[in-house]
């Protein structure tokens, strides 16, 4: 599964991710950035649009594999 | 014969083709002051630093060192017209006869808080908050577009990427979204193109020469605004979903943009899409026919794509020189002390090339991670196409390498355009086998 992650620290708001995937990634106002963390897959080539567009290189992109995220679930259950 | 400086070998035409070991000897001294008064800055931390710097503006009208004055050109409206239009950038009246028509400079010419009012307003109908899907709701209009060009290049054995493809692909889009009747485009491309040649810094060319081009240059512009005032008036009566339509009546908190506003932003808008896009995509493929096993992979992985085009905007942008900054304060920097009111020139492809910033700088290489490259600028005045220009990039490239067999350069090097700034081939000849379906 596709995750996101965007280091906010970093976003300057240029908002070039809002451009190349707009409902992955959207402009609260104009300064601050929110955004889907768990697109469908199917919005891959948008989202990898999206980091590569971003000037300050604050997006990430990675993939979960399901059966792991279940484990992790189950632990964090358990705690 | 004088002596060149560094500077003034990059405007000198005879190194169009290969501007980068100028570049490189430009960098051993981060910021040089020109014997006209300007300063050049040329490495990847002052350049940045520099666009962050609310002491470093674009308002050529808080300039108090003119350079490269011209012989016989001494108004504040000339100037005005001489040192924006090199970034296509203003909407300066040009008259050489001293009219009262207002300079109005386009947004690209504006500092704070005028700038960032305008910038809204212009972004207002092209992108987010209000319209965040217009860039991407293109792609597959884009994609048409792309194939029905590399259609045209079926039966043929040489083509011309500029004429047949880069140039029109960019044109097409710009004028859809401006809204321009496809009856027009041609008489737009004239005029385009006379704008931007007719601003020639290149210092091999004698005062006069330069004068000519500059009046001649100056009137075309006149034509070009005159064009967009009878074009905003039938988009008020008739308004359309094209973004000019959006300009003049779909606004936002700041409220309608002002005409004078509307036409310098327009102008704008067009021009850019006329001259810039096309080099990128030209400038691409030449780069992907020089590394041909980039090429081939391109071929096999189509998503390779959206890292190789930030790639080439950082190994062969087409905007190569922010000429137009000014110093609004006195600014130390790099040992150097740049004055109040000089001109300051930042050599963004000098930046993106600097080995203190990026691993292996002289290297084409599509699969660089750490790529904070300077292709759009950077800070305020980041380049309010780059959505549209990758997209369409992105698509080019991947259609004409997906379409074309065995595609390879007739001969290399291609001839170059006048410009230094706004650098690409004016020409890119290849020789193909033929064209997939």
């Amino acid at each position: 599964m596709l995750r996101i992650v965007v280091d906010l620290n970093r976003c300057e708001s240029y908002a070039q991710c809002v451009f190349a995937a707009p409902t992955v990634f959207w402009m609260k106002d104009e300064e601050s950035l929110e955004y889907d963390y768990a697109p469908d897959d199917s919005l891959l080539v948008q989202v990898e649009r999206a980091a590569a567009a971003c000037p300050v290189q604050a997006i990430s992109i990675c993939w979960l594999d399901e059966q792991l995220e279940q484990q992790g679930g189950n632990h964090s259950e358990q705690q | 014969m004088i002596q060149q400086s560094l500077y003034e070998q990059v405007l000198d035409y005879a190194n169009r083709a290969n501007p980068y070991p100028l570049y490189a000897q430009l960098r051993q001294t981060p910021v040089t002051r020109q014997t006209d008064g300007s300063y050049v800055v040329s490495t990847y931390r002052e350049i940045v630093s520099l666009l962050h710097d609310p002491r470093i503006g674009s308002d050529f009208r808080k300039r108090s060192v003119h350079d490269r004055p011209p012989a016989g050109l001494s108004t504040n409206k000339e100037q005005a017209f001489k040192s924006q239009v090199p970034e296509v950038g203003t909407e300066a009246s040009a008259s050489n006869e001293g009219s009262e028509t207002e300079v109005v400079p386009s947004f690209i010419g504006l500092d704070p808080p005028e700038h960032d009012r305008i910038r809204r307003q212009a972004t207002w109908p092209f992108g987010p908050p209000h319209k965040p899907g217009r860039v991407a709701d293109m792609e597959s209009e884009l994609i048409c577009l792309a194939n029905r060009q590399i259609d045209t290049m079926k039966g043929k054995s040489s083509i011309d990427i500029v004429e047949d493809f880069a140039y029109p692909i960019p044109v097409t889009m710009i004028s859809k979204l401006l809204g321009v009747p496809p009856e027009d485009q041609a008489r737009l491309h004239a005029l385009s193109e006379a704008i931007i040649e007719g601003i020639d810094l290149d210092p091999q060319k004698s005062q006069e020469e330069r004068k000519r081009r500059q009046e001649q240059s100056g009137q075309t512009f006149k034509d070009l605004e005159q064009y967009m005032e009878a074009l905003i008036e039938r988009h008020r009566k008739h308004p359309g979903s094209d973004l000019l339509s959006g300009l003049i009546t779909d606004y936002g908190p700041d409220g309608p943009m002002a005409q004078p506003d509307i036409v310098s932003t327009a102008s704008l808008l067009l021009i850019a899409g006329h001259e810039t896009t096309v080099n990128l995509i030209t400038n691409g493929m030449l780069t992907l026919l020089r590394h041909p096993d980039v090429l081939e992979r391109l071929r096999r992985e189509p998503n390779l794509v959206i890292r190789l085009v930030e790639e080439l905007l950082r190994y062969e942008p087409p905007v190569q020189i922010l000429p137009n900054r000014v110093a609004l304060a006195d600014i130390t920097i790099a040992g150097t002390i740049i004055q109040k009111g000089s001109p300051v020139i930042l050599l963004l492809a000098s930046g993106s090339r600097d080995p203190a910033r990026f691993h292996d700088p002289d290297k084409f290489d599509p699969d660089r991670r750490d790529n904070m490259h300077l292709g759009f600028g950077c800070g305020i005045h980041y380049c309010y196409g780059a959505p549209l220009a990758r997209l369409e990039t992105q698509i080019a490239l991947t259609e004409l390498v997906r379409r074309l067999e065995n595609p390879r350069l007739a001969y290399d090097q291609p001839p170059y355009r006048q410009s230094a700034t706004l650098r690409g081939p004016r020409h890119l000849i290849i020789e193909i086998d033929g064209v997939k379906d």
